[in-house]
């Protein structure tokens, strides 16, 4: 295929936390307020005069001074972006807002303020407490965490226009860019998709760390150039997959599962499209952030939920995506240390796999993408396993 | 007074008494046992008065263990045959006299009668639970049974009088890893061989061994799961609802619960799962059965805080494992609903009282330094508070768990009750201070200050995300704040990773390479106990 206009411009962007883009945005005299997990809606932090921009420690090599902090023995996602926030990586961002989503996410955010390694005046920390429910009680503590954690401290701190007004505005933009990520993405659904997993991994990407106004031209130009894109001849794959699981923002690993012959059709991981670009609908006689609420509440596909309703929707939304995306089986996986996302694809993978007839691989990463010898090896044999399986069929 | 022939027999036998030998030099707590087990050659001899008070206590133990088998004697036996946890409960005797070695006096007293108040409860729960486990034939109260996560407080329960609320992970999983160090193994390897990385809690990794092995009684309409105390713990409940199969609730309480928000919260939360135990069970709350039990919670309650006045001095009865031990089941497995400890609370004040009062110093007065235990405790060495008394002088005055709620609850108000109850479920065990936020964890520098410590030491669960994220930020503060601090490393309920013996060398580099101080008794500063209960 012939190479998307923009995804160098786009690969360039995933470099650093604080590309070109974001610098941009600040000089135009916008906030920069940083968030680490999807309990934290994006679009909150989009409203007039701030844009949000997804924490990501690009190029990490080493976590030597966060592993004096928390030891080798924590989450190297959190770890990673700890090492960055001490390097400086992050001075640009006016806020942090957290959310306890997990105990070393809410240790790593707690750092923010214990060393205050952000060189910028007005930077502050708030961690909210998010639901682990997705019933009505849990509903109305996490509008009241949202309320207290994220909107109020944004209009105090920054001057941020929280109106109902403001909000839906910003829910129209938001479901703009939404929209544009979920054609590119429908592409993969297709029997010779004219873009790669790859390629929308990085898509997806930058619509997450860059400032919306900025990215969306972009992604727009990159949508008409799909449509008349002209595919492989052939089905360049030997298999489609699913990716499902804890955190990814290292786009080589979907290259890696790629050179194995696997196709990823679809993304259902932290930093992933599912769930992400989904649209905010607001139904009558809701405010725009109760709307913002519930939408993240229902989509919220976080293996720290409890109910058996989210347990249930965790796994049906998989298969919905297997089934739509016609892949061919699962790649489960889990960040090192990450006990919510270890003991979901457990479960996960024996319910695909035993219950639902899907095919399922499990892997355990690192953040920085290293040991490819032994993942280039489980999924080659997973591929072939995949193979044989329709050969058979 | 002594009696002048007790003296003389004291006199005459003393060189059997451990401590004396490793005063002379001529022996120790550990020249009594064979090596590598548990196993000790004779009972440990503390004096004529002493050694009969823990022999007269391990007699009453016996017939709890007795009435337990007498009361349920087919279930019992099925319950040996069903599950391998039932077996390790065989190691209990040698459970206990380990806790109490070098023990004697008035803190020998309050040891084992808080020590007799669990064996009581507990092998009366052991017949319950037994009697009326659906796998082994069920009974008559199986479906009066509510099966709970044992870290979630069950005191609101007793809202419900005629539904026996029963910790459903104690028996199979916390206890008795505290009695025998060998039994979650087996659990934890079920668990890892369906792919569960070996990296998560161990407790947790147990819990779903034991869920996934079929080892946990079953009985009740419906389950009652929980969010408490972290992570990992409220990752295997979703495991072991799908194993017991019955209609759930998980009673989510805040995480980050030292803020005005999180308390309407839980307390909502409290009120919807009352709602879902009124349907499933069909039955209705009695808020005045509450208020019964909640007296007794208060009692047990206003009584320890008048422990914690003792505590903070040198003339406390009441320390290290007994302590430890008995705050963790009275509080969080029995939560105000056995008249027993209430008894059992006024006894041993009256004790403390005249201990204080006659200026009695514990452990003849050898203590050398005084320690507040910091962090979730390794369950498979219960005993560590009591062996670090004997070898190196340390005392452990109070463990992090004991803090748990001590909130008084309304009894006579419901809403406030309600309220109160949330509060109190929010700061159980291993979440009043590892779970919250920074704040609750840097709490510890105050509490050992108040409670005149010159020492801290910092349970280190080697799988224990939250506690591992604030590692150097608290050596840093020890430093600063100028406290004697020792990371002890361990791995919760797998003594595979980091053996007891493993543990101690924590503590024997600290005390004799930055110390340099020298053991009371050398016998006990390194040995093998790795094939011990």
């Amino acid at each position: 295929m012939k190479d998307l206009k923009h995804l160098i411009f786009f690969e360039n962007l995933l470099q650093d936390a604080q590309n070109e883009l974001v610098t941009q945005a600040i000089e135009e005299g916008n906030v920069a307020l940083g968030y680490n997990c999807f309990y934290i809606p994006e679009v909150l932090l989009n409203l007039k005069g701030c844009f949000s921009t997804r924490l990501r420690a690009p190029r990490c090599t080493s976590t030597d001074v966060a592993t004096y902090y928390m030891t080798g023995r924590t989450c190297p996602y959190v770890r990673s972006i700890l090492e960055r926030a001490i390097e400086g990586g992050y001075n640009y961002l006016g806020a942090l807002f957290g959310a306890e989503s997990c105990a070393a996410m809410e240790r790593m955010e707690e750092h923010f303020y214990l060393l205050n390694p952000v060189k910028n005046d007005k930077f502050f920390v708030t961690i909210i407490d998010p639901p682990m429910k997705g019933d009505q009680t849990n509903l109305d503590y996490y509008k009241q965490q949202l309320t207290c954690k994220v909107v109020e401290p944004m209009a105090k701190a920054y001057g941020v226009d929280t109106s109902d007004a403001a909000m839906r505005a910003a829910i129209e933009k938001h479901n703009e860019l939404c929209e544009v990520i979920t054609e590119i993405g429908n592409f993969r659904k297709l029997a010779n998709p004219p873009i790669t997993g790859y390629e929308f991994h990085v898509i997806q990407l930058v619509s997450q760390v860059c400032p919306h106004d900025l990215i969306l031209p972009y992604l727009k130009e990159t949508l008409e150039e799909l449509k008349t894109r002209e595919p492989e001849p052939e089905f360049p794959f030997r298999a489609r997959v699913v990716v499902a699981g804890s955190e990814i923002d290292d786009p080589e690993f979907t290259k890696l599962i790629e050179m194995c012959g696997a196709m990823v059709v679809a993304d259902r991981y932290c930093f992933g499209s599912f769930p992400s670009r989904e649209q905010i609908e607001i139904q009558d006689g809701e405010t725009a952030f109760d709307a913002i609420c519930r939408h993240y509440l229902h989509w919220n596909q976080c293996a720290r939920f409890m109910d058996g309703m989210k347990i249930e929707q965790r796994h049906t939304e998989i298969k919905k995506l297997v089934d739509e995306f016609h892949a061919d089986g699962v790649i489960y996986e889990n960040m090192k240390f990450c006990e919510f996302w270890s003991y979901e694809k457990v479960l996960a993978s024996h319910v695909l796999s035993e219950e639902m007839g899907v095919p399922c691989c499990t892997i355990e990463k690192e953040y920085a993408l290293g040991s490819v010898g032994q993942l280039r090896t489980r999924f080659q044999a997973f591929v072939e396993s995949l193979e044989i399986k329709k050969i058979n069929a | 007074m002594k009696n002048p022939i007790v003296e003389l027999i004291d006199s005459k036998l003393q060189k059997f008494d451990p401590i004396w030998q490793a005063e002379n030099g001529v022996g120790g707590q550990r020249s009594r046992y064979y090596d590598k087990t548990g196993v000790a050659k004779y009972r440990e001899w503390r004096g004529v008065h002493d050694t009969m008070v823990d022999y007269g206590a391990w007699l009453k133990n016996v017939l709890s263990m007795v009435q337990m088998v007498g009361s349920a004697p087919v279930a019992c036996l099925k319950g040996f045959w069903e599950y391998r946890w039932m077996g390790s409960y065989l190691g209990t005797f040698m459970f206990i006299d380990r806790l109490f070695e070098g023990f004697r006096g008035d803190e020998l007293k309050v040891a084992h009668l808080n020590m007799h108040a669990i064996v009581q409860s507990l092998t009366k729960k052991i017949a319950l639970v037994l009697a009326n486990d659906k796998r082994l034939g069920g009974g008559p109260l199986s479906d009066k049974i509510v099966p709970m996560d044992e870290v979630l407080p069950p005191l609101f329960m007793a809202g419900f009088p005629d539904l026996i609320p029963i910790p459903l992970q104690t028996l199979p999983e916390f206890i008795i890893c505290d009695v025998d160090q060998h039994i979650e193994p087996y659990y934890i390897d079920v668990a890892e061989s369906f792919g569960l990385p070996a990296d998560v809690c161990s407790r947790c990794a147990a819990e779903t061994g034991v869920a996934m092995d079929d080892a946990f009684p079953i009985f009740g309409k419906a389950m009652i799961s929980t969010n408490m105390p972290c992570n990992a713990s409220e990752a295997t409940s979703m495991f072991q609802r799908r194993r017991i199969a019955l209609p759930d609730f998980p009673a989510t309480m805040a995480m980050i619960h030292n803020e005005p928000g999180a308390h309407p919260y839980s307390a909502q939360v409290l009120k919807d799962c009352i709602a879902f135990i009124e349907k499933e069970y069909g039955v209705e709350y009695n808020w005045d059965a509450l208020f019964a039990r909640a007296k007794h919670m208060n009692e047990q309650n206003q009584i320890e805080l008048e422990k914690w006045d003792y505590m903070k001095t040198p003339y406390c009865s009441l320390c290290g494992i007994a302590e430890t031990l008995y705050r963790l089941y009275a509080w969080a497995s029995v939560n105000g609903q056995e008249d027993y400890f209430t008894k059992t609370d006024r006894k041993v004040i009256k004790i403390m009282r005249k201990s204080y009062e006659k200026k009695y110093e514990p452990f003849g007065g050898k203590t050398r330094h005084r320690a507040f235990l910091w962090g979730p405790s390794a369950v498979y060495y219960t005993d560590f508070p009591t062996w670090i008394q004997n070898c190196w002088g340390i005392n452990i005055v109070l463990n992090m768990d004991s803090t748990m709620g001590h909130n008084m609850i309304s009894t006579d108000d419901p809403e406030q009750a309600i309220q109160d109850l949330a509060l109190f479920s929010e700061k159980g065990v291993m979440r009043h201070h590892a779970v919250g936020g920074w704040d609750n964890v840097n709490a510890i520098w105050e509490w050992a200050k108040n409670f005149n410590c010159d020492m801290v030491l910092f349970n280190d669960n080697i799988a224990c995300k939250g506690m591992l994220g604030v590692h150097a930020v608290m050596e840093e503060q020890a430093r600063e704040l100028g406290f004697y601090f020792i990371f002890i490393e361990h791995d919760l309920e797998d003594c595979r990773t980091v053996s007891r013996q493993d543990m101690r060398n924590c503590v024997n580099q600290y005390m004799s390479v930055v110390l340099n101080e020298k053991p009371l008794d050398p016998t006990i500063v390194e040995f093998d106990d790795s094939q011990a209960y």
